[in-house]
């Protein structure tokens, strides 16, 4: 295997390092929270009884779901990251 | 985890050029990965009826397979299809390790897909290496281009079947020729090829390393019978080059010619020899180097092979494990549920609903009525005529605007019903009944829910 070659090639494996403990598996719980929850509930209904005025395909109130999903699952995660790393500090 | 640690777990690599290798288990994996992305491709365009066969039409909330469709009422059969997908990669990988890594992970399948279409125009791995190494050329911008032009048109197409799953996909196709889809279409088909791009043309092996929950957690699924990729340490060392006539006994070697083919076919990169590493996703490559190398040599085939840690030291391998025959057993038992209840599925289902504002009204001194919306939701493919009946209390009446309540195929609409119950019968709030619906083409379609009526307390 490489040796550390240099400072570039070092970054870039932190950069996905992090990537991979946060983007990737708050992907994958919200696709599945996205699931379960519009298997159950209606986007449609949701905006009716929330947001009236607005017009919101159900295609769209899925996506903006799952985004939601994402966005929340990927802020636990960054919080994580951030947390398990000062926990690190020698005491 | 120190930093140091942390970049002994992370050790900088260059891409990735995998060599390519022939033999049995990549033919396999080529034929997976054919068949795989066939289906994903094909199966948008199958039509059933007058219909796409497999559509998950979210709008308006079915899922069509085949001749079933399935509605967000269903959702069990999707909450059981989740737990049987989970089961058997619990049982694939306590039987035959990351089976599912090499030979089906969409992952591994787009990627190799990508590398296929990377060899196409850049040429085998050492003029790749090459590649990389050279200046910007005219040669190597027309074949980076062209690599990356396939790369898009190619993620293009898979973002527009991914979508086709979702909206019927000959209406996308003209959608998309007369540039008219709706925002959230172009947005999940160039979301999907972006991913796909990124994913199968850049991260690669690193998806595997640095993102698969998958991968850290499938060995707590193996036992020292679990099949694994591994080298036949005692057999291959100590390793050393040597003339192809000599004798290694002679020269105190072992099989291993350390050509180091293995490790360049390795899709991520790690050297196998080193020992069953977490990288490794048991694609076989380097068994098919390996036995290629050894039959050069007149050596016997499988320094590297599929084999068990038991086998390995020495010990009787076992394919029953009880592990193995408990995933195996639930597995069977869920899929049996599920395959019972879909044949046993009743094509109507209804919703009782009180009338909220009056619990109940005095019809005249001796009559309690309750008014119910009874939402009916018509599964069939046919329109069906509903005769509505009412049980379970004394003397109990219902009434509806009409007869025949009608309701087409595949669709919902509400009744109201007015339930009547004498007075004398009526023994406090709360009194379960039963409301059953018939249909009037076809008695095998029915149902019954339970609701209460509601009375005074004497
Ligand atoms: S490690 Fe994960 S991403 Fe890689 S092939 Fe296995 S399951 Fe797929
Ligand atoms: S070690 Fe062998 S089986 Fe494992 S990923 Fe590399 S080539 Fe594939």
């Amino acid at each position: 295997m490489a040796s550390l070659s240099n400072g570039q090639d070092e970054r870039k494996r932190r950069l996905l390092q992090r990537y991979g403990t946060t983007v990737w598996p708050s992907f994958l719980v919200a696709a599945v929270a996205s699931v379960v929850f519009f298997g159950n509930i209606d986007p449609e209904t949701l905006q009716v009884q929330t947001l009236p005025e607005w017009n919101i395909s159900r295609l769209g109130g899925y996506t903006i779901g799952f985004f939601m999903f994402w966005g929340v699952g990927l802020a636990s995660s960054i919080l994580c990251l951030i947390l398990q790393k000062m926990g690190n500090r020698p005491t | 985890m120190s930093e140091q640690q942390q970049s002994e777990m992370y050790v900088a690599r260059e891409k990735i050029h995998p060599r390519e290798v022939k033999g049995p288990f990549q033919h396999l994996r080529n034929l997976a990965v054919v068949v795989l992305l066939g289906i994903y491709y094909g199966l948008p365009w199958l039509q059933w009826d007058d219909r796409q066969a497999v559509l998950f039409d979210l709008p308006s909330r079915q899922f069509h397979l085949f001749a079933l469709t399935f509605w967000p009422q269903d959702f069990v059969y999707l909450a059981l299809l989740l737990i049987v997908a989970a089961l058997s990669l619990f049982f694939f990988t306590a039987l035959a390790g990351r089976l599912w890594c090499g030979y089906a992970c969409p992952q591994t399948v787009w990627t190799e897909a990508f590398i296929w279409m990377e060899r196409l125009t850049e040429g085998n791995r050492q003029k790749r290496l090459r590649l990389d190494k050279a200046p910007w050329t005219r040669k190597k911008i027309l074949r980076r281009g062209g690599k990356h032009l396939l790369w898009i048109v190619f993620a293009l197409f898979t973002g527009f079947t991914f979508v086709g799953y979702f909206t019927p996909i000959l209406e996308l196709g003209q959608g998309v020729m007369q540039l008219s889809l709706g925002f959230w279409e172009w947005f999940w088909l160039l979301f999907y090829s972006v991913a796909t791009w990124g994913n199968a043309g850049f991260l690669r092996e690193q998806v595997c390393i640095y993102m698969c929950p998958y991968a850290r957690f499938q060995s707590a699924m193996f036992d020292r019978n679990t099949l694994i990729i591994s080298y036949d340490e005692e057999r291959g060392e100590p390793r050393g080059g040597r003339a192809r006539k000599a004798d290694p006994k002679a020269q105190g070697l072992g099989d291993c010619i350390d050509c180091n083919l293995c490790v360049q076919a390795c899709p991520t990169g790690i050297d196998i020899r080193e020992g069953l590493q977490y990288e490794c996703i048991a694609c076989a490559a380097c068994i098919d180097a390996c036995n290629g190398v050894m039959d050069k040599m007149n050596y016997p085939r499988g320094l590297i092979r599929y084999s068990t840690e038991n086998a390995i030291a020495g010990k009787p391998a076992r394919v029953l494990r009880p592990r193995v025959v408990v995933y195996a057993v639930l597995l069977l038992a869920v899929l049996a549920g599920m395959g019972y209840s879909i044949s046993q599925r009743v094509p109507l289902s209804i919703e009782v609903l009180a009338d909220r504002n009056v619990v109940y009204r005095e019809v005249d001194w001796a009559t309690i009525e309750n008014v119910f919306t009874v939402r009916i939701l018509n599964k069939d493919r046919i329109a069906h005529d509903y005769a509505l009946r009412v049980d379970g209390l004394e003397g109990i009446e219902a009434f509806v605007q009409d007869d025949r309540i009608r309701v087409g195929a595949g669709s919902t609409d509400s009744v109201v019903v007015r339930v009547q119950v004498p007075r004398d019968k009526i023994d406090g709030p709360g009194q379960p009944f039963q409301l059953r619906l018939e249909s009037l083409q076809d008695p095998d379609v029915h149902v019954t829910n339970t609701a209460r009526f509601n009375g005074p307390r004497d």
